[in-house]
């Protein structure tokens, strides 16, 4: 995607999409196109000799105003900048005006079909408003956005460009550089790789590479249109957004309103929740607590006792809490009746789990509740759709694409991997929140600097102690177990020999499943079993097994009487009368988080609460005790 | 893992350290402050210069002891054992000279020898297209001195390298020639110089060669390399290396030899990243 410097009748510099539309009036254009980010630094150029230009006069204190200046000026300044470039000045440059252009021009404007009536461009514009509103863009999502929209790649960025000039949108350069170096535009990565290209200097990010390759060369589109006006933070261009601003049409202001009345139609028709089931006494009152801080605009000061003593409470307005449930309490029912409410106050609600399997069990389940809501799920492996959703399922990942766009976050099991001490996911985090937006946490096992956030009054902090059906969780038993496990060590048939009474009498009580420390060991185990129960469904999975999603859907249907896996199914992934075997429970790779997250998986529902969790070992680990 | 490589290593990070220190001292906080990415970058030096680096592999990120490529990865794509088609670079099974192709005379004319590092496939010709299409040029600085010790082994010195030129609007877009990146690669691991400007152009917006065969590539690529003017003198009677970073059907480094034969270079040289494998029937 290239953009290219117009020069306005009024002697301003703009950066137009190369591909788009070029605006009525006398201007001219600077050919070749460039990369958003050479033509941004281009532009400021020009705007730095402006201001010293006006500082050597400062004699005139008065004299604020920039001297403007004149065309021909602006023109061969910005030439003479280009032939001193150490890269750009091989490129053959001129300013072409609108004659010039025209012919080329028009052919490519025949390609474009032209909405025949007002009406229709209007729900064009309205669509495309809905499907980018909150999102961040690469030229890739804006090809599949006009495939989805059925617009062809022109129009989609003659879109775009219309929202820039409004100060409603933005380009971005997918990567900047200040004076500390580069800094990727989508996820904040700053440990970037730089290389040289034909531009000069540029970078690539390779932390979010998998959202789509990104280097200093693409061009971001980010929509800055919700009722919480974001503010501009790129000041190098604002020349750009606010200069054509003056003249909104009226048909824009009928276009806009459309927008919002389309948009709070999601309020209009009420969502309904409907649980299906009861909350306990704790997860009410969990629930209420979390709801109040939802609807609060005030300080609210509850602090839990065990922090109470010594810390003050900082009077304030909080945006985050942090909810502490105990593995299997059912934290994330807990959070449903403060989301309805967000929902039936026209909110964005966006719930962010870290794992795949979490996002793809949670999103039955709001949906479950949640009748006649509109759900969008993104994951890794989902494809990328812009239809527009109030509610938002998405792994971590995901919430880089997002920006401003949500009233309230979830995120679960925020102290798992990968959002654990991984900043680009916090800063993603920030970006996707909404000025006003308030965070929930949901953990089970909350790590030392959330708590020591707690501790300081940043955060509120909520306990849910219980498991949902009033059962506490099995205290996993220890059970020595010499051999070793390794199936590729010789002795693996004894160790099954010894298994083999343990698996009769869990599987007694459900389905169960084997976690193994490595994914070396997955599908050994699983052959092995399969030998010696042949009269059992067997399978196994492990954390880039490609049917992964497959075979879980069928475990959580019940077809595996024996489930193989490592840590994958740890967290977040709930399914009946499971009983836990751990085999090796003394590897150094289970830590005491990991081992309390597996006991958790026992016995997760209603009509089967109890369950074994048995911990095999040669000896007992720290983590087991 | 701490391994000592040498004293020197040492003692430049402890003159490191106390230069911070220094600083530290008399800057007070600000200083240290906007110290901090410098810092960052003296402690990452400070380590190169304390611990082996522990290498991975390119391709499989399993550890390697070997170097660039684990064993596995070596054998699976750059079969060192196997010869390369004279003609065309592929990968050939042993005893053979040229690939069957070849033979029937199908391959490409005017090229004195080529050859292919590795097999384009899997892993290997992911991190071709990883280097191509998503913008990561710098990747191949990690094979440098791979390539450096495959082509000299393999190809007599040339008088130059020149890389096969990109057309004008994929160049524009993606930033860079990675023909032109494998060339530079070349010069500063083999000494060899990379002519400059590139005397090879292309003239026309080529349209794709996917799907295309041999006969159609040739037909579609005809008139579309020119040469700069005023650089055929230099070239006369000068041995090349024409470097490109696959090759299919030989078509475009035919054309580039081509142009070059016809205005006196002697001898053309073919060296790309990749190239097919032909099995033995
Ligand atoms: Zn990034
Ligand atoms: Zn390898
Ligand atoms: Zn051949």
């Amino acid at each position: 995607m290239h953009f290219n410097l117009l020069l306005d009748q009024s002697d301003k510099v703009h950066i137009i999409p190369s591909q788009g539309e070029i605006p009525e009036g006398d201007w001219e254009v600077l050919y070749p196109g460039i990369p958003f980010y050479i033509a941004q630094e281009l532009l400021r150029e020009i705007d730095n000799e402006y201001s010293w230009g006006s500082k050597r006069k400062k004699r005139n204190l008065f004299r604020r105003k920039k001297e403007a200046m004149e065309k021909s000026t602006i023109k061969r300044k910005i030439l003479s900048n280009l032939k001193n470039h150490p890269s750009l000045s091989k490129f053959t440059w001129q300013w072409m005006s609108k004659k010039s252009l025209k012919e080329t021009k028009e052919e490519e404007a025949e390609k474009v079909k032209i909405p025949t009536s007002m009406e229709e461009k209007e729900k064009i514009k309205v669509d495309f408003l809905r499907r980018t509103e909150g999102r961040v863009l690469t030229k890739g999502d804006l090809q599949r956005l006009g495939q989805e929209s059925n617009l062809s790649y022109i129009e989609i960025l003659k879109l775009c460009q219309e929202q820039v000039n409004e100060g409603k949108g933005e380009w971005l350069s997918g990567l900047e550089r200040n004076r500390m170096g580069w800094r990727c535009q989508r996820c904040g990565e700053t440990k970037v790789e730089e290389w040289i290209s034909i531009y000069g200097r540029a970078a690539t990010c390779p932390s979010c590479a998998s959202l789509g390759s990104l280097s200093s060369l693409n061009t971001l589109y980010r929509s800055l249109n919700n009722q919480n006006k974001a503010t501009n933070e790129n000041n190098g261009v604002s020349r750009n957004n606010t200069s054509r601003n003056n003249t909104i049409s009226r048909d824009d202001v009928v276009i806009r309103n459309k927008f919002n009345e389309v948009n709070t139609s999601f309020a209009k028709s009420k969502i309904i929740f409907s649980p299906r089931w009861e909350l306990t006494p704790a997860q009410k009152k969990a629930a209420e607590e979390i709801l109040s801080f939802v609807k609060s605009e005030e300080p609210q000061g509850q602090v839990n006792s065990l922090f109470e003593k010594g810390f003050q409470h900082k009077k304030g307005f909080q945006k985050e809490i942090l909810l502490w449930a105990a593995c299997g309490a059912g934290k994330t029912e807990v959070c449903f009746p403060a989301a309805a409410w967000a929902l039936n106050n026209n909110q964005k609600v966006l719930f962010a789990a870290p794992r795949q399997d979490v996002v793809w069990d949670i999103a039955p389940r709001l949906e479950g509740d949640f009748p006649n809501l509109s759900l969008g799920v993104h994951t890794g492996t989902s494809p990328q759709r812009f239809t527009p959703s109030q509610f938002v399922v998405a792994t971590t990942h995901q919430i880089l694409r997002f920006y401003q766009a949500f009233d309230l976050i979830f995120l679960d099991e925020m102290d798992a991997f990968p959002y654990y001490g991984n900043k680009a996911l916090a800063w993603g985090i920030e970006k996707a929140l909404k000025d006003t937006g308030k965070i929930v946490y949901l953990t089970a096992t909350p790590s030392p600097e959330s708590l020591q956030k707690v501790k300081r009054g940043k955060m509120q902090l909520l306990t849910l102690p219980a498991r949902h059906h009033g059962h506490p969780i099995p205290v996993p038993q220890w059970k020595k177990f010499t051999g070793n496990p390794d199936p590729r060590q010789g002795n693996a048939e004894k160790v099954i020999k010894n298994l083999l009474p343990r698996i009769e009498e869990l599987g007694k009580a459900g389905p169960i499943l084997l976690f193994v420390p490595q994914i070396s060991w997955v599908n050994p185990w699983v052959q092995l079993l399969q030998e010696f129960l042949p009269q059992r469904s067997i399978e196994g999975s492990f954390s880039s097994d490609p049917n992964r999603r497959e075979k879980i859907e069928n475990l959580r249907k019940g077809s595996f009487q024996l489930f193989v896996c490592t840590s994958i199914l740890e967290r977040g992934v709930t399914f009946p009368r499971a009983q836990v075997i751990v085999l090796g429970a003394d590897h150094e790779i289970f830590d005491e988080r990991s081992l309390v997250q597996m006991a958790g998986r026992v016995g997760r529902s209603r009509e089967c609460p109890t369950g074994t969790a048995l911990f095999l070992a040669p000896k007992t680990t720290p983590a087991i005790k | 893992m701490l391994q000592t490589k040498d004293y020197s290593g040492i003692r430049a990070g402890i003159n490191a350290y106390y230069f911070l220190e220094v600083y530290f001292l008399r800057g007070g906080m600000s200083v240290v402050a906007k110290l901090e990415p410098i810092w960052q970058e003296l402690k990452a030096l400070a380590r190169t210069f304390f611990y082996t680096p522990e290498k991975n592999c390119l391709l499989c990120e399993k550890s390697s002891a070997e170097g660039e490529f684990c064993l596995d990865c070596l054998e699976e794509y750059f079969y060192p054992e196997l010869p390369r088609c004279v003609n065309c670079g592929k990968l050939i099974p042993k005893e053979q000279i040229k690939c069957t192709d070849c033979q029937v005379g199908k391959g490409p004319r005017g090229l004195d020898k080529v050859i292919a590092l590795g097999y384009y496939g899997g892993a290997w010709r992911e991190f071709i297209q990883n280097v191509k299409y998503k913008a990561q040029p710098y990747q191949l600085k990690k094979i440098s001195s791979f390539l450096g010790n495959f082509a000299i082994s393999h190809l007599p010195p040339p008088h130059y390298l020149i890389p096969v030129p990109l057309h004008q609007e994929r160049l524009a877009e993606r930033g860079f020639n990675q023909a032109e990146e494998i060339a530079s690669l070349l010069q500063w691991e083999c000494g060899i110089p990379l002519y400059s400007p590139n005397p090879l152009q292309r003239l026309e917006n080529t349209p794709s060669q996917v799907g295309l065969g041999r006969e159609e590539r040739l037909q579609n690529l005809k008139g579309t390399i020119g040469f700069l003017p005023g650089e055929a003198e230099k070239l006369k009677g000068a041995k090349v290396w024409l470097i490109d970073d696959i090759t299919t059907t030989g078509a475009t480094l035919e054309h580039c030899a081509y142009e070059l034969k016809k205005i006196g270079v002697k001898k053309v040289f073919g060296l790309v990243l990749a190239a097919g494998l032909e099995k033995r029937k």
